[in-house]
């Protein structure tokens, strides 16, 4: 089965696969020996999961059949990595899809488009044309890995669930879905319980590292976490697309959907963390994302309100910054036990 | 603070205006003083009747002032507080915070203004996806801080007839939104004058680029410089007519007269993007090394006359214009035909720090420019935080680049 590369939590997993295409998701922790040289390119100062990605396309760090890459206009920092991409590596069929900023009925419309364009384009990558019938099928597949996979998570060592969720975007669904069906994880410690959000930590020694310094993570928002899968559950009916779309758009958000009329990221935050019995919060939050770090005076205030600690660490996708910050974690869950 | 600043700027520009003799330069005082004058609609105390929003860079700002509404981007503050010397404060007060140094100071100043209670509350607030990411959150954290409605535009990457209707639709439905903050329908007469107002404006913008394309460059150092955005703000109003007219008679007359802008001009620039807006040697050292910025990016018409009929299609295209939007290409093929039209030497990029849509793109615009044939300086600042403003590398890069050009031909 021929992949395809995606980078982003709001790409449409089941559209992919119901082309006959494996989705795969080029996730930034290809490996330490890859050059750096995406920052020359684009800026030093831009996403490090975006130009880790780059470096990886850079270095040809990539599935061998490789269809094409699927990218979400989702911030800034994303759309220069379709710019880059297309300039470094013109022979890689590449689509950027534009994700709508909200979730209201004509962002469902707009993304509902995109998403029609998709499935012409993977049509003609993988010489099978999208029917309805067969993106039904992919849907009830992926809505049964999200639902495994949150199962998981509710009696798991993160750092042994994290190894799962990177084997359910990076190889064939199917066959992982039949190894999660009898998987017996390893059960979390017995650590201080703690919410965990942010947006990139895919690295599974990255959770160990949690873990090991006395943290049980009990909840978290991370897009290749909790959002990495979009729960699909109920009836796409007789026009999938639009209703893959909205599901989409009305999963728990990134920071960079914006929720007009909505709780924001603080309260969700906030609220999430009470619910999962959170004695604290850790953020995990990538140098340079605007999305989040432009929030986070809003989330520091909204939790102290709380009388949740929160402790931020700003990563790089590589667990060398993380340990960096090892003893800063001791020191916050010590504080809190 | 803030409100006073814009009243002595606008009585003091205006009794300098009266002073002027018939042959001196008037354009960029008159330019400010409307300025001037918005900044004090924006800052006065709440009056009934008067609306005030803030927006996201590419806001429709003709359609909002048809609908009776003073409305400016938010990045506009921290320039503002930049130039005059108070914004270091500011970017102290948001860092305290936890806002990241890391993020663009443009941002980071209007999160400290608005935590020093500075900025006043708004009616309501209009983000617009583009031009950046880091735009829309300051947009929505403000709207959070002052519990005030929200309204999302979202600017379609495509920039196709599908683009233009999905982007047309979410103007008619922000005509709504204003409504329904205002109590007061779109007068239709109001928006056909608008936009009859725009199309005047910008038929004197695209003259007076032409003739900024002179060599050598009629335009003085400061006169359009922030001029292609901020004028945005007052299109719409019989104010960007006559801003546009004056600066367009006076480069006219500049250009019979073969006057140069920056006296010495041997090596013609192109800027990108913003410029250095606290105060700085940094146009005096350009021009020390014989280099005249003749060009900014965004001071360019990329969009066609609003159609009376259609003009909520109209605007959505001009949206899209702004190369800003959408890839990366779209941006450097504007550079490539600036830097012919103005031919131009070389080009400097500030990199503005924590601009992932200016510097994030940097190599791939130095890879562009280089096609053509011109050389880009990458200064590597930041544009409105002073504190790690180094003048004494940039010196030394900025000469050498002069000294560069000069050999490969320039002048």
């Amino acid at each position: 089965m021929r992949a395809v590369g995606f980078t982003c939590a709001y790409t449409p997993l089941a559209l992919i696969h119901a082309a006959g295409l494996m989705p795969y998701r080029l996730l930034p922790t290809a490996g330490d020996h890859i050059p750096d040289q995406a920052g020359a390119i684009l800026h030093d100062n831009l996403c490090p999961h975006v130009k880790r990605v780059l470096d990886r396309g850079l270095a040809g760090e990539l599935p061998d059949a490789l269809a094409g890459i699927v990218l979400m206009g989702s911030c800034d920092a994303m759309r220069r990595l379709a710019d880059a991409w297309r300039v470094h590596r013109p022979e890689d069929p590449l689509i950027l899809l534009d994700l709508p900023s909200t979730s209201d009925a004509a962002d469902v419309r707009s993304l509902t488009g995109e998403l029609d364009e998709l499935s012409r384009t993977l049509g003609r990558w993988s010489g099978t044309p999208v029917d309805p019938g067969r993106l039904r099928e992919s849907i009830v597949l992926y809505a049964e890995l999200a639902r495994l996979t949150a199962d998981l998570a509710r009696a798991s060592s993160r750092g042994a669930l994290q190894r799962w969720l990177n084997r359910t975007v990076t190889e064939p669904p199917e066959a992982v879905l039949e190894e999660l069906r009898g998987a017996v994880l390893a059960a979390p410690g017995g650590g201080v319980p703690l919410y965990l959000f942010g947006n990139v930590l895919s690295d599974p020694a990255a959770l160990e590292l949690l873990e090991e310094c006395g943290a049980r993570i009990v909840d978290d928002d991370l897009c290749t976490g909790s959002r990495q899968l979009t729960s699909l559950e109920g009836d796409p009916g007789a026009e999938p697309l639009p209703w893959l779309s909205r599901r989409l758009l009305e999963r728990p958000p990134c920071a960079r959907t914006l929720e007009p009329a909505g709780p924001g990221l603080a309260r969700r935050i906030v609220e999430r963390a009470r619910a999962a019995g959170a004695r604290g919060v850790i953020a995990h939050v990538l140098k340079f994302c605007d999305p989040y770090l432009a929030r986070l005076p809003a989330v520091r205030a909204a939790l102290r309100g709380a009388g949740l600690p929160l402790l931020v660490l700003e990563g790089d996708c590589t667990l060398r910054s993380l340990g960096q910050q090892r003893t800063r974690i001791e020191a916050f869950v010590e504080m809190l036990s | 603070m803030i409100l006073p600043y814009f009243e002595n700027l606008q009585s003091g520009i205006a009794a300098k205006l009266e002073t002027l003799g018939a042959n001196e330069p008037r354009a960029r005082k008159r330019f400010a003083l409307e300025i001037a004058r918005l900044g004090v609609r924006l800052f006065s105390p709440p009056r009934p009747g008067e609306r005030v929003a803030w927006c996201g860079v590419l806001a429709p700002f003709d359609l909002l002032h048809a609908m009776g509404v003073t409305s400016c981007f938010a990045e506009f503050v921290g320039a503002m507080l930049a130039s005059t010397g108070a914004v270091e404060p500011m970017l102290a007060a948001a860092e305290g915070a936890g806002y990241s140094t890391d993020c663009c100071s443009y941002h980071r100043a209007v999160t400290g203004a608005t935590m020093q209670g500075l900025m006043p509350k708004p009616d309501f607030l209009i983000a617009t996806s583009a031009p950046c990411t880091g735009g829309v959150a300051v947009i929505e954290s403000l709207a959070r801080h002052f519990e005030r409605p929200l309204f999302v535009i979202h600017v379609p990457q495509r920039t196709d007839g599908r683009g233009v209707v999905q982007l047309a639709d979410q103007l008619r439905r922000m005509v709504a939104f204003v409504e329904e903050q205002t109590g007061e329908p779109l007068d239709p007469a109001r928006l056909a004058r608008s936009m009859a107002l725009t199309n005047q404006a910008r038929e004197l913008l695209v003259e007076l680029y032409d003739l900024a394309r002179a060599r050598p460059g009629p335009a003085r150092r400061r006169d359009l410089f922030n001029f292609g955005l901020v004028i945005g703000l007052l299109l719409g109003s019989e104010a960007a007519v006559e801003v546009a007219r004056t600066y367009r008679d006076e480069l006219n007359l500049r250009v019979e007269r073969g006057v140069a802008g920056v006296p010495g001009e041997r090596v013609r620039l192109l800027w990108l993007q913003n410029r250095v807006q606290f105060r700085s040697p940094l146009e005096e050292m350009l021009e020390n090394a014989g280099a005249a910025v003749v060009v900014d990016e965004l001071n360019s018409v990329t969009w066609e006359p609003i159609d009376a009929d259609r003009p909520f299609e109209g605007l959505a295209r001009r949206m899209l214009s702004i190369p800003l939007c959408g890839p990366v290409e779209r941006r450097i093929a504007l550079l490539q035909r600036l830097a012919r039209d103005y031919t131009v030497d070389g080009a400097v990029n500030p990199c503005h720090w924590g601009c992932r849509q200016g510097s994030g793109a940097r190599g791939l615009i130095e890879r562009g420019l280089r096609e053509v044939g011109v050389p880009v300086l990458n200064l590597e600042v930041d544009c409105v935080d002073p504190r790690s403003f180094a003048p004494g590398q940039l010196q030394t890069r900025i000469e050498a680049f002069a000294e560069l050009l000069s050999q490969r031909g320039g002048g």
